[in-house]
């Protein structure tokens, strides 16, 4: 296993694990948002949805071990490139100026990622590691975002979520050496929707949930 | 000294093949007993340090810039010559010695350049094997297109990249080579003196350019590869670091100079557009295959030139030399741009430029087939003249490109010093009087690659070489005459500047011994070049220190170099009194007012011998015997 | 006439690679428009020269945009802000009457400063040593004809192998990587069929190298391609990405 090691651990390699869990985590949102839509057809049809996944039993601990392990890659592998970055230039620039290459989305990735980390230990204590004995967990959602304070956090986080995915999308795709030019543009255009949706998708929920309903 | 320039005898089209078969070997097991130091990694130098690693020998690599990469080959634009004849327009190993011999007006030795043009296709296979992504057409074979002096399309190219594309396979040969730890490469060095022990060249001196400490490295042969020496013009085509020290330091020790009066003139450059310039830029030759050159008919025409009727434009080549019009050689573009300025009609702000004009080629072809031929050469223009060639004519002026003189050789490619190897430009044999478009890639990587590999292997085979180490007294001897050279120059703390004095050397050069030279001014030349030279050594102002990483310590240097050996060149300009390729001596020319040989006197290398400071150089000759080609009368119309 | 123009300078002056350098600041008065910005600095330098001072030491040498030896960054971009442009290109035409330029050396740890702006790059010589090649020996090779090589193929090996090694791609990234750099070597190589053979171990070895001689990741930030002299596209780096995994998880090359 000398070679996993070490065509993993080179620089190529941890991007090739960047890109994967996070493609992995594109995949991830795009069924947890399809899940959390049910919520615009009210109450029933959240609760059942829940329970529909909930029945899936050993399936969906699976599925959440996975979660877990590719947070965790992407996690320790994003904490070391950061800091091997960081180390790559000791002395930095007195004039920092770009030539249109960096977006807000390249520009602050391990920033948005740390953010989306910390989002997410709440958004588990929030809604995954609470006690659901006797309540539903439309009750729960409802009862959280009708604190001012948890839909602004909510909403907050979407935005960063959309930011990062911005150029993680795209990012993917050209880690794994899928840029053609006749594809690129529509890619790129691809990451900027599809990151629009997780914003508005996800991002109207709490709006929704508390004050529309 | 007696020069014999060891040609084999026989018939010109076998003499390499026998010769090889003669030349003594180095058996593979006994190759890496012997220490090869090369110096510069241009075409000649890196080819050569890459192939004589790849056969055994130990070899340590020199050169001036931060990485082999930089030399100035890499500029290179237009393309390299060699007689494949993928055209099928008749080009042969023939027709390409005689193009050369006769662009090089007679000048040249037959022997040299009949091998140059047989090695000429395996450099062009060497070099696509070496993966250089040469042009090539739409089935996928290599493209070929004109250049000056021909009449078949032989160039091979890759955009106006070829130079660059060269240098680098060349340059990854020779990292493959430091990688498997044949070669060992030391960057950052500028060779200021060579060893010569019992009449062999032994070693080298230099100096570390970063620590300024000054190193000795001893060696069973030395291979010199430094280049030309046109920047003695101060504005030349060559990069800021090309220069004549470590060639001249060579003289010094011994080797003879040859014809160092032979030094090309490009036509087509952007002109000088201020005092303050520090280099010319060369518009490739090969944007003659398509852009027509042209100056209004009346002198002082003003007018813009898209303004001036076809009827008041005088297309001179076109007009003079009808059967080879815009692809005369270098010489004689050159010299008529300059005729034409000197008439009055020339155009531009100072009046010395003419127009290289695109108009009718954008019609025929279409604007997307010259930008795919010439963009970047386009867009190098745009960025320095801030005018768009595709609309307006460009404008140009012949610059200092090229010399053909150099260090003499033999049969070789060994200099007058036993032991002591010079390759690519650094060397005179090839070119004659004038090198044509094209060639100098192909003799670079000719004499690296397919050349100095046999020679130097039967050099080594048939010396008994002393054992020597870095510590022998020669060493000590040139480590202090090197160091106290440098103090010297540390310590002068006048009012000028090196620059100062390297911008006037260049104007006495070009206003005296430029492309139209004459007695009078050569000798006038001569007198102000001895007083620069004297003044440098009083008033000239080296800041810094000789501990640390100076580059006016090192340009000062080879200024100095520059000032006695600008005098070396005009002695052999005074001494040939004919005219002939890149040495136009204006009282000897036809009625035509072209150049006008003398084969009787002339036809020989001169060949000049260090005689010790301040003294008259000694002159070698060696007849230049023609049995294959006849000597005639150079005609492009 | 020629516009001239006066500017104020901030250089980066560092004695050795050791020292502690600082922006020191310079008047560059009567600039004409029509000078590159090399000749710029040589005239701030004939200027130090003459009043006693050291002059600022920089790199440079063919002085037409292909040697890959000059480079400094100016205004916080690499060879200045004029697109596909190396700085012995950059004309002063581009900057205005009173403008401030800084002008500070690469930076990058793989990139030790010498002295003022001049730095070493042999860390890309290196990159290059550990199969930036072909194995041909002189003499090896067949007739350049006997393989055609489509001119689609030619033509994208040739905008690769454009890369002038100036390293103003690891000046540009923001995590001063190699990547552009390394993938137009490999890219060139990897498109061609004499580069095949070679192909997996030439993109797992150069690779590695550039890992262990500190340059950073990449991250897809595309500064590097902005700011490339030569224009070198990062869909070399897709291509280098490429050959790394054939390599990595397809070959025998571990």
């Amino acid at each position: 296993m000398n070679w996993l090691a070490g065509t993993l651990g080179s620089s190529i390699g941890k991007k090739l694990m960047m890109a994967l869990t996070g493609l992995g985590f594109c995949g991830f949102l795009a069924g947890h948002l399809a899940g959390n839509l049910t919520i615009y057809w009210g109450k029933n049809a959240f609760n059942s949805y829940a329970e529909h996944l909930h029945s899936l039993g050993p399936l969906i601990t699976l599925a959440e071990l996975g979660l877990l392990f590719f947070a965790l890659i992407h996690i320790l592998t994003g904490t070391t490139l950061f800091y091997q970055n960081l180390k790559a230039r000791p002395f930095r620039y007195s004039v920092n100026k770009n030539a249109g290459g960096r977006t807000i989305g390249s520009r602050t990735m391990p920033y948005t990622g740390f953010i989306l980390l910390s989002f997410i230990v709440l958004h588990l204590i929030n809604f995954h590691f609470v006690d659901k004995t006797g309540t539903t967990i439309y009750q729960i959602v409802h009862g959280a975002f009708a604190n001012p304070g948890y839909v602004a956090i909510y909403v907050f986080a979407m935005i960063v979520a959309a930011i990062h995915i911005s150029h993680g999308f795209w990012s993917v795709f050209q880690t794994l050496g899928a840029n053609h030019v006749k594809y690129m543009p529509f890619i790129k255009g691809v990451s900027i929707v599809f990151s629009l949706i997780v914003a508005l998708g996800f991002g109207f929920l709490p709006v929704y949930l508390a004050y529309m309903v | 000294m007696q020069l014999d320039a060891k040609i084999p005898g026989g018939p010109l089209a076998g003499k390499w093949d026998r010769y090889r078969f003669e030349l003594k070997l180095v058996s593979p097991a006994n190759k890496r007993k012997f220490k090869i130091i090369v110096v510069g990694t241009g075409l000649a130098g890196g080819s050569a340090s890459a192939s004589l690693a790849e056969l055994g020998y130990n070899v340590k690599t020199f050169c001036i810039q931060d990485s082999p990469r930089r030399a100035h080959s890499i500029a290179a634009q237009g393309g390299i010559n060699a007689a494949k004849n993928y055209t099928n327009e008749g080009d042969s190993i023939w027709r390409l010695f005689y193009d050369t011999v006769k662009g090089g007006d007679f000048r040249a030795r037959e022997a040299n350049v009949y091998r140059l043009a047989q090695v000429s296709n395996n450099i062009i296979d060497q070099c696509v094997a070496q993966g250089i992504p040469f042009a090539r057409d739409y089935g996928g074979l290599l493209a070929n297109r004109s250049f000056g002096g021909s009449q078949v399309q032989r160039t091979f190219y890759a955009r106006g990249q070829t130079g660059q594309q060269l240098l680098l396979g060349a340059y990854s040969a020779l990292m493959r080579q430091v990688g498997a730890g044949k070669v060992e490469m030391f960057p950052r060095r500028e060779m200021l003196d060579i060893v010569v022990i019992n009449g062999q060249a032994r070693g080298i001196v230099v100096r570390n350019l970063i620590t300024g400490k000054i190193e000795t490295h001893a060696s069973d042969a030395v291979v010199l590869c430094t280049g030309g020496y046109g920047n003695v013009f101060f504005l030349s085509t060559n990069a800021m670091s090309s220069n004549v020290t470590a060639a001249f330091r060579a003289y010094k020790k011994g080797a003879c100079f040859a014809n160092p009066c032979f030094t090309q003139i490009h036509p087509t450059c952007i002109p000088v557009h201020g005092s303050y310039q520090s280099k010319l830029t060369l518009m490739s030759e090969s944007l003659r295959n398509d852009g027509r050159v042209w100056v209004p008919k009346n002198p002082g025409d003003k007018r813009f030139p898209r303004q001036i009727p076809e009827s008041e434009r005088d297309y001179y080549l076109e007009n003079k030399y009808p059967s080879f019009g815009n692809l005369v050689p270098r010489d004689v573009a050159s010299r008529n741009s300059k005729e034409q300025c000197d008439m009055g009609k020339g155009v531009g702000e100072t009046g010395l430029a003419v127009y290289l004009d695109f108009e009718d080629a954008i019609k025929r072809h279409g604007r997307d087939v010259i930008e795919k031929k010439y963009g970047n050469l386009f867009q190098m223009y745009e960025k320095i003249t801030a005018q768009n060639p595709y609309e307006t004519p460009m404008m140009i002026y012949p610059a200092v490109h090229y010399a053909m003189g150099g260090l003499w050789v033999d049969y070789n490619l060994m200099s007058s010093i036993d032991g002591l190897f010079v390759l690519g430009e650094a060397n005179f044999s090839d070119h004659g009087a004038n090198r044509l478009g094209a060639s100098a890639l192909m003799q670079g990587l000719a004499d690296g690659y397919f050349v100095l590999p046999y020679t130097i292997g039967g050099y080594l085979a048939g010396t008994s070489l002393e054992k020597i180490t870095a510590g022998h007294p020669a060493f000590r001897e040139s480590v202090e005459i090197v160091n106290n050279s440098i103090e010297k120059l540390l310590s002068i703390n006048g009012k000028r500047t090196v620059d100062d004095f390297h911008r006037q050397l260049g104007h006495i050069m070009w206003d005296y011994c430029g492309m139209s030279r004459n007695d009078e001014g050569l000798k006038k030349g001569r007198k102000l070049i001895q007083q620069l030279g004297e003044e440098f050594w009083e008033n000239v102002l080296v800041p810094g220190s000789d501990k640390d990483f100076n580059q006016s310590l090192e340009r000062a240097g080879r200024v100095a170099d520059f000032l006695e050996f600008a005098e070396l060149l005009i002695i052999d300009a005074l001494a040939r009194k004919e005219s002939c390729g890149a040495h136009f001596n204006e009282a000897y020319q036809t009625k035509e007012n072209e150049a006008m040989r003398d084969d009787k006197n002339f036809c020989h290398v001169s060949a000049w011998e260090f005689a010790g400071k301040n003294k008259e150089p000694v002159f070698h000759k060696e007849e230049l015997k023609f049995e294959n080609v006849e000597l005639s009368q150079r005609s492009y119309k | 006439m020629t516009k001239t123009i006066n500017l104020t300078l901030k250089i980066w002056r560092q004695k050795g690679p050791e020292a502690k350098g600082k922006l020191e600041t310079y008047k560059a008065n009567d600039i004409p428009t029509d000078m590159s910005f090399l000749e710029m600095i040589d005239v701030v330098n004939e200027k130090l020269t003459l009043e006693g001072k050291e002059p600022v030491a920089f790199d440079h040498d063919c002085r037409e945009g292909i040697c890959g030896m000059c480079g400094t960054v100016v205004n916080g971009r690499p060879h200045g802000s004029e697109k596909g442009t190396t700085l012995c290109q950059l004309h002063m035409r581009h900057f205005s009457d009173n403008d401030t330029i800084v002008i500070e050396p690469w930076r990058s740890r793989a990139f030790p400063i010498i002295k003022d702006l001049v730095v070493d790059r042999s860390a890309l010589d290196k990159i290059i040593q550990a199969g930036g090649f072909i194995s041909v020996n002189t003499g090896n090779a067949q007739d350049a004809n006997a393989i055609p090589i489509p001119q689609e193929t030619a033509e994208l090996a040739m905008d690769a192998a454009a890369c002038i090694g100036c390293g103003a791609c690891v000046a540009a990234c923001p995590n001063a990587s190699a990547m552009l750099f390394l993938s137009a070597k490999v890219s060139q190589l990897a498109l061609l069929p004499q580069g095949k053979p070679e192909a997996a171990r030439r993109a797992v070895s150069m690779v590695r190298e550039m890992d262990r001689l500190g340059f950073g990741n990449c991250s897809n930030e595309t500064e590097c391609e902005a700011e490339c002299p030569k224009e070198i596209s990062i869909t070399n780096i897709a291509r280098l990405n490429r050959e790394f995994y054939k390599a990595g998880f397809f070959s025998s090359e571990k």
